[in-house]
């Protein structure tokens, strides 16, 4: 039963990760019908940023890491995404695919291909003791962390003007335009969102392992961007929702099954993506047709 | 009579446009092989990786060019092509040493090499036609990460199921030399051309009419999923084989080899060259190659007068890396702009009632 608890609250906390992974590229997705592969390039700038500067205290490491992976993410859009306005979702899908293998050579050619260690957030590497049930810490701070984001996000996007914009043009790019809501402003926007959501997974990611390499964001990424697709990348909570699931189906594998069959929770995970997208192509959780059929 | 004359006239010229189409490309092919052959041996083992990503790349514009779908899932065929002819043509004693977690019946399963490559063409068809009912309703970015999450599983298979292969981390090795560049030529030839048959078809005809207007052509009573059943699964049959001829090319295997990167490099072709037309494909590939071998040159230091000029290693893939996201911001129809060569010495033909376009 301890054992249970343990496992559930890994898994909720791996669900929580790939939930705002997911959520941050639903965002971008949203407003430009981008599926952002190069999301994990992001997620893996902000953590090289606090391996790098992690002596220098996290007071400034954090903040950092934040400030990279916005410059980075808008620094996308501004040299390729803003050039392609009227590609279809496929070919920005290609487009970032080889964005993303761009900057991981690009990582490579940098920082080696070697992994950087640092002790990022030691601290939280220990576990508790909650009535007999040893939790890991780490668990319970992703577990805060992903869910006061929310909270904000949420906050923002229902009471702030520029949110309000934001949600406007999620829901309908053309008409948001024509009722006078800056595109430029909105798109920059949604990116900018999107690189905090990354740093704040890299932070967590990098306190688990310590250690960074050059296609440190790609298996967070592509199970993020799964999990968006299935649970409905066209609306932010289908994204978020599903991003969960997977992470929390993940993780759930990896702790139940048995070795043998452990090596190929992503194969279990993939194909029941398949089965998903056959039978509800624009998403779990969006009634109707969606974008699947464009 | 001179009606019924220029109208014969402009049918034999309808028929001939797109032959010329083919042999212009099966030329280029030939000469591109025959200039190297006159080159070193490593540039040879260049080209002839080069011509079984040509292949792949033909296999990848056979299914993406003719529905418009995208697929990320091809390397999943190639995949197990090429582990099919690695487990049909390592010698058995190998085997039992090397792969001892093997299902016993795999151990003494052989063929000669040039049955294993066709082997491995069915095996990757099979796989295609297995999964196509699942993945062919998709369209967009769905089918672009369905098609993604069949290479996930597959690739994942291969690396940790060791009754089929290697034990995780190992390679499959002990695969004959027994393939040269001219045999790898014949292929790419082969694979062109069964392409350009292909093209002719009914169901690429149809396809081709879905891809333009999906709503009109299930609205004139096309079955878009059941040729694109079709269409997959003759693309996997060549990328399958296209895989056969990577193991026996380059006689180590491992899953990883055959997964992400390769889908960007072959997909980065395809984007090169113009993915609606085969032309694209087989310009795509040879140029990017010719564009990589130049580099891989440049990083080993080339002289120029009294100067020797490099660039520093890892700088090759950015370069490759950049080409792609360039043509897709500034070129996204790619070199060829989706259209087939054509006869150059006529004038542009006059569009006719009742004849079809001959670009495509």
């Amino acid at each position: 039963m301890n054992q249970f608890i343990q496992s559930l609250v890994d898994a909720i906390s791996g669900g929580a990760i790939l939930g705002l992974a997911a959520l941050s590229i639903g965002l971008v997705f949203g407003v430009i019908r981008l599926a952002n592969f190069a999301q994990g390039e992001i997620i893996t700038a902000a953590a090289y940023t606090l391996i790098f500067t992690w002596q220098l205290g996290w007071f400034i490491s954090i903040p950092l890491s934040i400030v990279v992976a916005v410059a980075l993410s808008l620094l996308m859009e501004f040299t390729v995404f803003s050039r392609m306005r009227t590609a279809t979702p496929a070919t920005l899908l290609i487009a970032s695919f080889g964005l993303s293998f761009l900057l991981q050579r690009v990582y490579e050619m940098l920082f080696t291909n070697t992994v950087q260690t640092a002790p990022v957030g030691s601290a939280l590497a220990q576990s508790i003791d909650v009535g007999g049930v040893r939790i890991q810490m780490l668990s319970v701070v992703t577990i805060i962390l992903a869910g006061s984001l929310l909270y904000g996000l949420t906050l923002f996007l229902a009471k702030s003007s520029l949110g309000l914009q934001l949600q406007a043009a999620a829901a309908d790019f053309q008409t948001a335009r024509l009722i006078g809501i800056s595109a430029s402003r909105v798109i920059g926007l949604s990116f900018a969102l999107s690189g905090v959501l990354a740093a704040a997974v890299a932070f967590v990611s990098t306190v688990q392992t310590g250690a960074v390499g050059p296609s440190f964001g790609v298996p967070i990424v592509i199970l993020a961007l799964v999990g968006a697709v299935i649970g409905g990348i066209d609306k932010l909570s289908g994204a978020l929702a599903g991003g969960f699931l997977v992470g929390f189906a993940t993780s759930m594998l990896a702790s139940w099954l048995p070795q043998d069959f452990s090596n190929f929770r992503d194969a279990y995970v993939f194909g029941l993506v398949i089965l998903v997208l056959l039978f509800r192509p624009s998403g779990l959780l969006i009634r109707g047709r969606g974008v699947a059929r464009t | 009579m001179s009606e019924i004359l220029s109208k014969s006239k402009a049918s034999l010229r309808w028929r001939l446009g797109p032959l010329w189409s083919l042999a212009s490309l099966l030329m280029l092919v030939y000469l591109v092989t025959l200039a190297n052959s006159f080159m070193g041996e490593s540039l040879q083992v260049q080209l002839q990786f080069a011509l079984v990503n040509l292949i792949i790349v033909v296999a990848l514009q056979m299914f993406i060019g003719t529905t418009g779908v995208l697929s990320f899932g091809h390397i999943a065929f190639v995949a197990v092509g090429a582990w099919t002819v690695g487990l049909l043509t390592i010698e058995p004693d190998l085997k039992r040493s090397l792969l001892s977690d093997m299902f016993p019946f795999l151990f003494d399963v052989q063929a000669p090499w040039l049955v294993a490559v066709f082997i491995g063409g069915l095996v990757g068809g099979l796989l295609a036609l297995i999964v196509s009912p699942f993945l062919m309703r998709l369209n967009g970015l769905q089918a672009g990460i369905a098609t993604f999450a069949l290479l996930g599983v597959v690739t994942q298979v291969l690396t940790y199921w060791s009754s089929i292969g290697p034990r995780s981390g190992q390679s499959m090795v002990g695969i004959p030399d027994v393939l040269n560049l001219q045999t790898t030529m014949f292929f790419a030839l082969g694979a062109i051309v069964i392409a350009w048959l292909f093209q002719r078809t009914r169901p690429a005809r149809l396809l081709r009419a879905a891809r333009e207007d999906g709503i009109a052509a299930a609205a004139s009573g096309i079955n878009v999923v059941s040729q694109r059943i079709i269409a997959f699964t003759i693309s996997g049959i060549v990328a399958g084989v296209a895989g056969g001829l990577f193991a026996l090319t380059n006689r180590v295997l491992q899953a990883q080899q055959l997964g992400i990167e390769l889908t960007f490099i072959t997909l980065a072709m395809l984007v090169l060259g113009g993915m609606l037309s085969l032309s694209g494909a087989v310009i795509g590939a040879l140029v990017f190659s010719v564009i990589d071998v130049g580099l891989v040159q440049l990083q080993a230091g080339v002289d120029i007068g009294s100067f020797v000029v490099s660039i520093p290693q890892g700088v090759r893939p950015i370069i490759l890396g950049l080409i792609l996201v360039g043509f897709l911001i500034f070129r996204p129809s790619g070199l060829t702009r989706g259209r087939e060569i054509v006869w150059p010495f006529r004038p542009q033909r006059q569009a006719l009632p009742g004849v079809p376009p001959e670009n495509e």
